[in-house]
């Protein structure tokens, strides 16, 4: 590795270690507000994988957070797992529900892929619903640990991971296969990459990262119905945050997801029930002014009125 | 009996289902546009008519045309000076900006008309008729022969007149259509204000069966992806035959399996025909 591989791999642990002594010092509001950007973070980077780098929108990433959720939570309560055992449970099963639904689904491009993804989370959420021990309707309640720093520093060791994993595609020769695919899928495959290989395990990967994030949030919540776990404006919410950060990139779905979360935060609590108003006009906004996302805008070199008109011309008919 | 009875039940929503997903047919199929504010398109229709018929006692069905222009205007006006300018983005951009424009949608309803329960109910709402054993309410066969004439005098529109070529024309190729001095930006709002009248038409007459709220349109939203799937994209024809397979699964699984499951059952229709024929039943071209 190079020296400045290097010293972006060491600022990132600073960072993280920055992270981790945070709770000492900021408020216990501050700590919840943390751990639920530290999901929303993890959530973003992870639909990168399939979203960002191998180019397929998914728009049914929720339904591996649900899994997740409900695997952990059955585990912990109907089986009496430990909650060290349930959650990578939650993990694995999210991971090998992603790998056996993306098999057939991968095979599909844009919008039917889109769908199909939309529909099976929907699916899951429907018979998570009619299922007696997932509790149906009324959901499961889970037992209330009394160290909540134990999900602050869980969702920041999933965090840390997921985006290392994003680092790891963004120079390897399986990150650039992906890339490959999303550029051209045809070309790809000539070029010799097993291309359904390739999008199982970028969706299995994805899959697994939003399945443990789910797991802790089932935890953390302590209380899960299918509604919340398997709520369509999750899916939305995260690909917002990575797109307005910039897909394909290692940083951005985490920027993305801080400025938002911040902002969406600071709505709630001025503006009350105009916050989600005021939410889909920022969408509408930031998809019209900078698609690109804040790490080309800061690449192109910060705001300017030149910026934004060019991104108006670029894709206007 | 039942038999027969659920079959007709299944009939008379499939052809609501069915003008719904015209228009989010032909959005899609024309700028390749998944439309998420659909459903909020349905429900401003339905307030249209809300207000028309509590304000000033007119019949939801006469209001019909007030309805579908005034949707017209919006989804025209929501293209042209929006949506126009990202149309030619990536897929979820524009599945982003739709979505934005639903959330704005709902929120503005919610202030305007408040999130309580409104219904549209004329006099006539709870007269039913039978024949030969079966109850059909009046209304609901009202709406259905409403959707069967907008629905042909659509497709005459499409199919017969210099306006419908230009839009089919545009979906073909744009360049072309460009060149051949179509204005094409004006096609697209058209086209969308095509889909949101349809929408409203849609939505007008589902204010009479079911209650209005601003949240709506989520479920109405998904259940138009999942019919104009299943037809097929772009085709009328096959947005009608899907419509009516929703409707008939809905209501054959609800009297036979069970009152929770009809949308596990679209949906997981949706997800077998999307892998195993992903141009629709009526589809054609390539869908992979």
């Amino acid at each position: 590795m190079s020296i400045k591989r290097w010293a972006r791999l060491l600022g990132g642990l600073a960072v993280v270690l920055f992270l981790g002594a945070a709770p000492g010092i900021v408020s216990a509001f501050m700590v919840q507000f943390l751990i639920n950007l530290f999901m929303m973070a993890i959530l973003a980077e992870s639909w990168n994988i399939i979203g960002g780098f191998t180019g397929y929108a998914s728009f049914g990433n929720v339904a591996f957070f649900g899994i997740g959720a409900y695997t952990t939570g059955v585990l912990l309560t109907r089986v009496g797992f430990p909650f060290a055992l349930a959650l990578p449970a939650g993990g694995a099963v999210a991971m090998l529900f992603a790998a056996a639904v993306g098999f057939p689904i991968l095979r599909l491009k844009g919008h039917y892929f889109a769908i199909a993804t939309l529909g099976t989370a929907e699916m899951m959420r429907e018979v998570v619903y009619n299922l007696e021990f997932t509790g149906a309707g009324t959901g499961l309640v889970m037992p209330i640990l009394r160290t909540p720093l134990t999900f602050f520093y869980l969702m920041l060791a999933i965090l840390a991971a997921v985006t290392l994993v994003n680092w790891w595609l963004s120079q390897s020769r399986f990150g650039y296969g992906l890339v490959a695919i999303r550029e051209d899928e045809d070309a790809a495959a000539v070029m010799g990459i097993n291309t359904p290989l390739y999008k199982t395990v970028a969706f299995a990967l994805s899959g697994a990262f939003a399945g443990l994030a789910g797991g802790v949030y089932a935890y953390w919540i302590t209380f899960i119905d299918p509604d919340a776990v398997f709520k369509v404006i999750i899916t939305v919410q995260l690909i917002i945050m990575a797109v307005f950060g910039g897909t394909g990139t290692v940083l951005g779905p985490l920027l993305g997801a801080l400025v938002l979360s911040a902002v969406s935060e600071l709505l709630a609590t001025q503006l009350a029930t105009l916050a989600e108003l005021f939410y889909g006009l920022i969408i509408i906004l930031v998809v019209l002014f900078m698609p690109k996302g804040l790490s080309d805008l800061i690449r192109q070199g910060g705001l300017s009125l030149r910026y934004f008109a060019r991104n108006l011309r670029e894709y206007r008919i | 009996m039942l038999l027969l009875q659920v079959l007709v039940n299944g009939i008379l929503l499939g052809g609501l289902y069915g003008i719904m997903a015209i228009g989010m047919s032909l959005i899609w199929g024309v700028m390749n546009i998944v439309n998420i504010a659909h459903g909020p398109l349905i429900m401003l229709g339905a307030y249209v008519t809300f207000w028309t018929f509590t304000l000033w006692g007119w019949d939801p069905f006469l209001s019909l045309p007030v309805t579908i222009l005034s949707l017209f205007v919006y989804g025209y006006l929501l293209q042209r000076f929006i949506l126009n300018l990202i149309v030619r983005a990536q897929l979820f951009l524009t599945l982003l900006i739709t979505f934005g424009v639903e959330v704005v949608m709902v929120n503005l309803a919610r202030i305007f008309w408040s999130s309580d329960l409104r219904q549209v109910t004329p006099s006539y709402a709870a007269a039913n008729f039978a024949v030969g054993g079966l109850t059909i309410p009046y209304v609901r066969l009202w709406v259905f022969v409403t959707t069967v004439v907008v629905s042909v005098i659509f497709l005459l529109l499409m199919e017969r007149t210099r306006l419908g070529r230009a839009i089919r024309a545009t979906a073909e190729e744009l360049r072309a259509a460009r060149l051949t001095g179509i204005p094409v930006g004006h096609i697209y709002a058209v086209t969308y204000g095509l889909g949101a009248a349809l929408a409203g038409a849609a939505g007008a007459m589902w204010g009479m069966l079911f209650p209005i709220t601003p949240i709506m349109g989520g479920a109405l939203t998904l259940k138009s992806f999942v019919v104009a799937v299943l037809g097929g994209l772009g085709t009328m024809m096959g947005a009608i035959v899907g419509g009516l397979v929703l409707g008939l699964a809905e209501s054959f699984s609800s009297t036979y399996i069970g009152p929770t499951y009809p949308n596990a059952i679209s949906f997981g229709l949706l997800v077998l025909i999307l892998i195993f024929r992903p141009t629709g039943v009526l589809g054609r071209g390539e869908g992979r």
